[in-house]
């Protein structure tokens, strides 16, 4: 059914916080808790976390963005509840003004309805080249049993007609109008189950088998399985007899990351040849589908890395991240309303982060819009390009002292990019190692969340240090 | 150069501070009641042709659209030519530029030159740390006013080894001036180890490395030097200016240890007066952090680039120093209402200029005294006045 489509590259990303189970659990006077969940720094949402993924496929892959035809995103709750989430992302990673694709969300099944749906654009020769990302970053209701699990990820895939080391295998689908985990019209958090007992015996364990089975003819070498609760994943396993799933692993790391579960769990097996299986859930629909891999897949064997490392927090820092925990009082509007006229001259520069290099002297002029003529010879004759997303700090500072809803410290540092462009941008958590001559890479990040409407842009990020 | 000369015969101010029970209105009136009281032969406020009035925000005190007809009902003058002057930190020292060329040009021979600044009417967080969310929604954002100079402090350290006690003795003096100015917002001496143990409010910049927000007015007249005889037996002289502008962002400026526009205005003032650097007796320049008046210092000339922080250590401008700098207190001590700064450090350099500085006297050997400011966006602008008692 999937035809001749062929995985080419993939990439993962993870949010840059980690929160202990055990800090949920004392919060509401629970004992225990096992693992940690990913969770999102305040600048970091589903977008963010998509467009780093997609960035570390699309490098891997080796293509240029602007050959890709399509972006089908899966994501359980878009950053826009309505509006341009798809284009906000297709822009920020690079694709040209005529890509099509798709967005999918109101569950976590979102993700591999992405992944199909970009399969059979490929397969139908719609589409050549496939951006598939799928990311969820869920904000869970507080005191809910899954609130420490819930984590924070994304995945991307490069599909493509011919070419690539891995084949997308068959796909199995079943569908029963169930309520699990769902979050109501104008609700801000996803309620948990309704009975855990009832879900796991009448809902998961006999659909989740009844898909398994079907799968595990296919000589399926390792697995990637749903794990809603932290036990189920290895009750499910255990009735396939799957062994220890790869994506066990990844949810002891990472927590239930969504619509980006279940690939996030199988792309580090794809490092090596042999045929995964994996199984998304959710909104009362399942789907199962395999992976076979011929050789390592490009890409796959940077995934640990970006599943590893993160910054331990509190729960207070991941509530006032999340929004959960507001400070009373005003909050210092933006100079610049999100839905007027800057924006919409410069969302180009912004997302793509373009620079206007001087035809006559080479000087590269940011952002274009506010340079009509060159600030180092006065020319007007321009060449837009993109910006290089690598640099070395040639100042910084941290700001200690701003108002709501801005958090300090805030470092910003004048950056000299690789191009010769030279930037001032806010520098991610990384600061701490932040230094004269400290190599930094250009990340997309959430630098508002204004008026209702989120606001994308670049920050720096510094290379080699822990936090990510 | 052919002009018409221009003299200050009255400079004035009032108490500067965090003047919670004073309006706009008020604070204007007792700046021009100060700079006529300080007429020697005595001046008729009826005299006064046209005022040129510095307010940089008008937001900071609600009065979203003030324009020139606030400050001449305010001081009893209603229906007199008033411009309001709004050009960033300088906007004081440039309408006392703008009111010097409406004299020179012979339109006038007459002016007041006002700055009246409200501060404090609105709490810090919409108020200068508002500008956090003004500007370039991505490029700017985060931009408080620290941000827009402590960058020019982590280079300045770099290259030149400046070091936070140099940047802090910076403070320690102007605190040591304003203790003697009785118009400063801040009376107390303080030590470097006080600077380096305050907070930090924008790495490298210590709370004490920065300027208060201060309310505040200040008020000069200025007539035909050919006429100030009949106001005056010590008149001072407007000697020369400058202006220069700069990239209003910080990613544009090719240079993190100078500021091009104070650079640029700097060698056009020094120009129109026919001085040097080493002719200036006294300055007031522009040290709303203490990084700022090291670049200051070197950009106008007074000490080698790089050499700020060591002369400023050194005690070469203090009051007693071979080029003393911001004898009021700066706007480190006696504080930083935009508007009326620049008019208030050109009365101090009024003051010196005619031997009436007090205990912060300095010896005048050549009769002239420099006034500077800058800022803006990217400090993109600079203001540069040169006061002189030397005849025309």
């Amino acid at each position: 059914m999937t035809g001749g489509v062929q995985l080419l590259a993939v990439g993962a990303a993870t949010p840059s916080w980690r929160l202990p189970a055990t800090e949920v659990g004392a919060a509401w006077g629970r004992a225990g808790g096992r693992g940690q969940a990913a969770v999102c720094a305040p600048d970091e949402d589903t977008l963010t976390l998509a467009a780093e993924a997609a960035g570390r496929a699309l490098a891997a892959s080796g293509l240029q963005t602007d050959i890709v035809d399509g972006l089908w995103w899966g994501t359980t709750r878009p950053p826009f509840a309505e509006g341009p989430s798809h284009a906000v992302l297709a822009r920020a990673v690079g694709l040209s003004h005529r890509s099509g694709g798709a967005l999918a969300s109101g569950s976590p099944h979102a993700g591999v309805e992405a992944l199909l749906a970009a399969a059979d654009a490929v397969g139908a020769g719609t589409a050549q080249v496939a951006l598939v990302v799928v990311s969820d970053a869920i904000v869970p209701g507080l005191g809910t049993p899954f609130e420490a699990r819930a984590g924070a990820g994304a995945a991307a895939l490069v599909l493509v007609s011919h070419g690539g080391g891995a084949s997308l295998g068959p796909r199995v689908t079943r569908t029963h109008p169930y309520l699990d985990r769902y979050r109501g019209d104008g609700e801000a958090v996803t309620r948990d189950l309704y009975d855990g007992r009832l879900f796991r015996e009448e809902v998961f364990l006999p659909t989740m088998r009844e898909l398994g089975e079907q799968l595990g003819a296919l000589d399926v070498d390792r697995w990637s399985l749903p794990d809603p609760d932290g036990r189920l994943g290895a009750t499910l396993a255990r009735q396939l007899g799957a062994g220890t799933p790869a994506s066990a692993a990844v949810y002891e790391t990472v927590g239930d990351t969504g619509a980006a579960a279940a690939l996030l769990g199988a792309l580090g097996a794809l490092d090596a040849a042999g045929t995964i299986g994996l199984v998304g859930w959710g909104g009362g629909r399942a789907t199962g589908i395999t992976i076979t891999a011929r050789e390592p897949v490009r890409g796959a064997v940077l995934v640990a890395d970006a599943i590893g490392g993160g910054r331990t927090v509190t729960y207070a820092e991941a509530l006032r991240a999340r929004g959960q925990l507001v400070s009373s009082g005003e909050t210092v509007p933006m100079g610049v309303p999100p839905q007027s006229a800057q924006f919409v001259r410069g969302a180009d520069e912004m997302l793509g982060l373009l620079g206007a290099r001087c035809v006559d002297c080479g000087t590269i002029n940011t952002p274009p819009s506010i340079h009509p003529h060159c600030i180092s010879c006065g020319s007007a004759k321009f060449v837009l390009e993109p910006l290089a997303r690598h640099g070395r700090v040639h100042t910084f500072v941290v700001n200690e002292t701003m108002p709501a809803p801005f958090v300090a410290p805030l470092p910003l540092a004048v950056i000299d990019l690789d191009d010769g462009a030279r930037v001032m941008l806010q520098v991610t958590e990384s600061a701490a190692a932040l230094e004269l001559g400290g190599e930094v890479e250009l990340v997309m990040r959430r630098y508002a969340h204004e008026r209702g409407v989120p606001v994308y842009g670049y920050k720096a990020r510094t290379v080699g240090t822990e936090a990510r | 150069m052919s002009w018409n000369r221009v003299a200050v015969v009255g400079a004035g101010l009032i108490k500067f501070g965090e003047l919670f029970d004073q309006s706009y209105e008020q604070m204007a009136a007792g700046a021009f009641a100060a700079a006529v009281e300080s007429v020697d032969h005595g001046f008729d406020p009826e005299q006064v042709e046209a005022a040129f009035v510095a307010t940089q925000r008008g937001t900071l005190w609600g009065q979203e659209g003030i324009g020139g007809n606030t400050v001449p009902s305010a001081i009893g003058l209603a229906g007199i030519p008033c411009t309001r002057i709004e050009n960033a930190c300088p906007s004081g020292s440039d309408a006392f530029r703008v009111g010097a060329m409406a004299v020179a040009s012979g339109v006038h021979d007459v002016v007041l030159v006002i700055g009246v600044e409200k501060m404090r009417d609105k709490s810090a967080e919409e108020g200068l740390l508002a500008r956090a969310a003004a500007g370039h929604p991505i490029f700017t954002r985060g931009e408080t006013a620290p941000v827009l100079f402590a960058p020019f402090a982590t280079r300045h350290m770099h290259e030149f080894g400046t070091t936070p006690e140099m940047l802090a003795s910076v403070a320690v003096k102007n605190h040591y001036n304003g203790a003697r100015d009785p118009y400063a917002h801040f009376q107390n001496e303080i030590t470097v180890e006080d600077v380096l143990a305050s907070p930090a409010v924008c790495r490298p910049l210590h709370l004490l490395d920065c300027c208060p927000q201060t309310d505040g007015a200040a008020a000069t007249l200025l007539v035909r030097a050919d006429l100030a005889d009949r106001f005056t037996d010590r008149p001072v002289y407007v000697a020369g200016f400058g202006v220069a502008t700069d990239h209003p962002y910080l990613h544009e400026k090719s240079s993190f240890v100078g500021l091009k526009a104070t650079q640029l205005a700097a060698e056009r003032a020094y120009a129109m007066a026919g001085l040097s650097p080493a002719d200036i007796d006294c300055a007031e320049v522009h040290d709303c952090f203490t990084i700022t008046e090291i670049l200051d210092i070197e950009d106008l000339g007074f000490v080698d680039k790089g050499k700020g922080g060591v002369a400023s250590l050194s005690g070469e401008t203090a009051l007693t120093g071979r080029i003393p700098v911001n004898t009021s207190g700066g706007l480190l001590a006696k504080g930083h209402p935009i508007g009326a700064t620049g008019v208030a450090q050109l009365t101090e350099c009024w003051w010196q200029l005619r031997g009436d500085a007090g205990d912060r006297q300095v010896d005048m050997r050549h009769g002239n005294a420099l006034q500077h400011n800058v800022g803006g966006r990217g400090s993109g602008v600079s203001v540069i006045n040169i006061l002189t008692t030397n005849q025309p």
